[in-house]
């Protein structure tokens, strides 16, 4: 799928801050909610192929 | 058939069968579905088969049948396939054979065959038949014998209906690859055009047939679709704009001529009556105005008459608004607002009548795209959006093994946890020292997923805070200021007030930021370069994201565990 853009900047980095490797994880996604996606397209085609033989995106990709 | 269950023999097609209509489709070499008209010409094929002196007569000229051999002649069956007879709602077939109950199935009487007898002919039998004549039809046109279909059903069809029609279809020798849902076979054949991007949005399909009307709300994902809500109605409907003009034309009739007695009092009259009524208003569709014209209507008088398409419009302008109520009732039942709609895909016959279109874009913000005839030059033929995308799934799968496809239908497969929340950023904007979100990953996103964003940064470049947050849609309402001279008191008087200014109030779509989930630093990016954001979701919550400047090297990576699993009885 094509890239989200967004024109609004980033904002600028806070004096001091700091985290390991410049990153840090603050909290967890909220839960999930178990829907039926249509099995329906060629998108989905690849979901299932993903999915029945356990790949990831990327070992789709190559 | 030897060649049934072997994908390397099969020929394959999408097929729509409605209660009013069906439709055959295949898709090309170049990929490309083309809709097959049928021996009459006809591409929307009527669902009907009546029977004179044993012979079958199918479609257009079956449907012809209705003023002389109503009897013997089969229509609007397909929601009687798997149902008790006790459950079924025999209306539509009030012109033409009546149901009636056969052991625990639904069957019709006719005479068809050359023999005075008639028969019990089960409307398992009724279907066999109608889906050979199909079959024939395609077979003909592509020159090889067809022999599996996927077919397209509502969204409501039980699994017992599923059942009765797939082996219906086995006994027209058809092997059913799948079954799919009518609105998304709709969608499906907009995303299947070349011109078409794949894209995060949500999708309405309104499906105005015949004899009932069915609006779906579809969350359509990087190309990955999830019903998110449906709603049915059978009284809002293609019959009840045909009764309008029945009603108007027969009134007509009786001003004309004062002995010719009602035309709806009569049977032959009635259906005569009904036929020109449906092509009067596929007319209006296109033209105008259009012509009504029947021979001998009634005690033996002719009627021709015009009507123009404001009359109509008027005489059945509650009907145009009952099909703009479905609809936004469909988006209340999906939790959703009008805002929330990118398009809505209008499906189904009635979708050509211009008022029909108008009449639900009225109902949503500009920002909604109705895709009908009259309101999109690119609009695909509502009547064939169901059968085309039929085809293009027929052509995807129909080198599978049935047993493969099976299994990629199973709920251990299509059953997958979808974010609550959206996904995204903060971004500075103009004035402000607080963030703005802006989502990257939508709700109702199935996982796992992988999304990029390419995002600005600072005028001068320099040291970049990426924040990824989840976030909420908010519908931001501003009431216009209110007028000073009217002083409110009473109660009654501020109702009065408030549905006053409700026209004038200003809705949006804005963002309210929620949990914090991470963030990262970019240090010494570029002036003027850009950072490329990519979120990678897995099914079990683990967020894995990678942070970099475009062109850039190095970058930062992130991980985030999901949430803790939620134990059963803890709130
Ligand atoms: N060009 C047109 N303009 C207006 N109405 C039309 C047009 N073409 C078909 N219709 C109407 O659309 C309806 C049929 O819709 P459709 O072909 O989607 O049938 P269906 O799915 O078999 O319907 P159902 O199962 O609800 O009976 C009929 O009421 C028909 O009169
Ligand atoms: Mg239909």
């Amino acid at each position: 799928m094509a890239s989200v853009q967004v024109s609004l900047p980033l904002p600028v980095l806070p004096e001091g801050w700091s985290g390991e490797r410049d990153f840090k994880a603050i909290g967890p996604l909220s839960h999930a909610t178990d829907r039926n996606i249509e099995p329906v397209g060629p998108h989905f085609l690849a979901h299932a192929r993903r999915k029945r033989h356990k790949r990831t995106f990327s070992e789709d990709d190559r | 058939m030897s060649g049934e269950n072997d994908p390397a023999q099969r020929v394959a097609i999408g097929i729509s069968f409605g209660n009013s209509y069906s439709s055959i489709a295949f898709t090309t070499g170049e990929g490309k579905a083309e809709v097959i008209a049928n021996e009459d010409g006809d591409r929307q094929i009527p669902s009907i088969l009546s029977y004179v002196e044993g012979e079958e007569l199918h479609g257009g000229q079956a449907k012809s049948q209705l003023v002389r051999n109503a009897k013997n002649t089969v229509a609007y069956f397909r929601d009687f396939l798997g149902q008790a007879f006790k459950s079924i709602d025999p209306t539509p077939c009030h012109q033409s054979a009546h149901p009636v109950q056969a052991a625990s199935n639904v069957a019709f009487k006719i005479r068809d065959t050359a023999e005075e007898a008639e028969n019990t002919v089960t409307v398992s039998e009724i279907t066999t038949r109608h889906l050979k004549r199909l079959r024939n039809s395609a077979s003909d046109y592509l020159g090889k014998d067809v022999n599996a279909a996927v077919i397209t059903v509502p969204t409501n069809f039980s699994d017992a209906q599923k059942s009765a029609l797939n082996k219906a279809a086995k006994e027209a020798g058809i092997e059913v690859l799948q079954f799919i849902s009518e609105p998304v076979a709709a969608v499906l054949a907009y995303d299947a055009r070349p011109e078409a991007k794949v894209a995060d949005k949500i999708i309405v399909v309104a499906d105005l047939g015949g004899t009932r009307s069915d609006v779906a709300v579809i969350a359509s994902r990087g190309g990955i679709y999830t019903v998110l809500s449906t709603v049915h109605d059978y009284e809002v409907s293609g019959f009840k704009l045909d009764q309008v003009l029945m009603d108007h034309f027969a009134k007509e009739f009786i001003k004309k001529h004062k002995a010719g007695g009602d035309p709806r009092e009569n049977d032959r009259s009635l259906a005569k009556l009904k036929l020109e009524c449906e092509a009067v208003k596929k007319a209006l569709s296109i033209g105008t105005s259009a012509n009504f014209s029947v021979e001998s209507l009634a005690n033996g008088l002719d009627f021709t008459a015009t009507i123009n398409r404001s009359r109509y419009e008027l005489l059945a302008s509650k009907h145009f608004a009952a099909f703009a109520r479905l609809v936004t009732h469909a988006v209340e039942k999906a939790q959703l607002d009008p805002l929330d709609i990118s398009e809505i895909i209008l499906a189904g016959g009635n979708s050509h009548t211009p008022k029909t279109a108008s009449a639900i874009q009225n109902a949503f913000p500009e920002t909604t795209t109705i895709l009908a005839p009259s309101t999109s030059p690119t609009a695909i033929n509502p009547n064939e959006l169901s059968v085309r995308g039929a085809a293009i799934q027929a052509s995807l799968i129909q080198e599978f093994e049935l047993e493969d496809i099976d299994q990629s239908t199973h709920p251990m497969v299509t059953v997958t946890p979808h974010l609550s929340h959206a996904v995204g950023v903060l971004c500075i904007s103009g004035d402000e020292s607080s963030g703005i979100f802006h989502a990257i990953v939508d709700a109702e996103t199935s996982l796992p997923v992988r999304r990029t964003a390419i995002i600005a940064t600072p005028r001068e470049g320099g040291n970049v805070l990426i924040k990824l947050c989840e976030g909420s849609r908010h519908i931001k309402v501003t009431k216009p200021e209110p007028k000073p001279k009217q002083e409110r008191d009473s109660d009654d008087d501020d109702d009065d007030y408030d549905s006053e200014d409700e026209e004038e109030e200003l809705r949006e779509k804005t963002w309210k930021v929620g949990k914090v989930l991470s963030e990262a630093a970019l240090r010494g990016v570029k002036k003027g370069a850009k950072i490329e954001v990519q979120i990678n979701i897995a099914a079990d919550l683990k967020v894995n994201c990678i942070f970099r400047e475009v062109g850039g090297k190095g970058g930062v990576r992130g991980l985030l565990s999901g949430p803790k699993v939620q134990q059963n009885g803890s709130a």
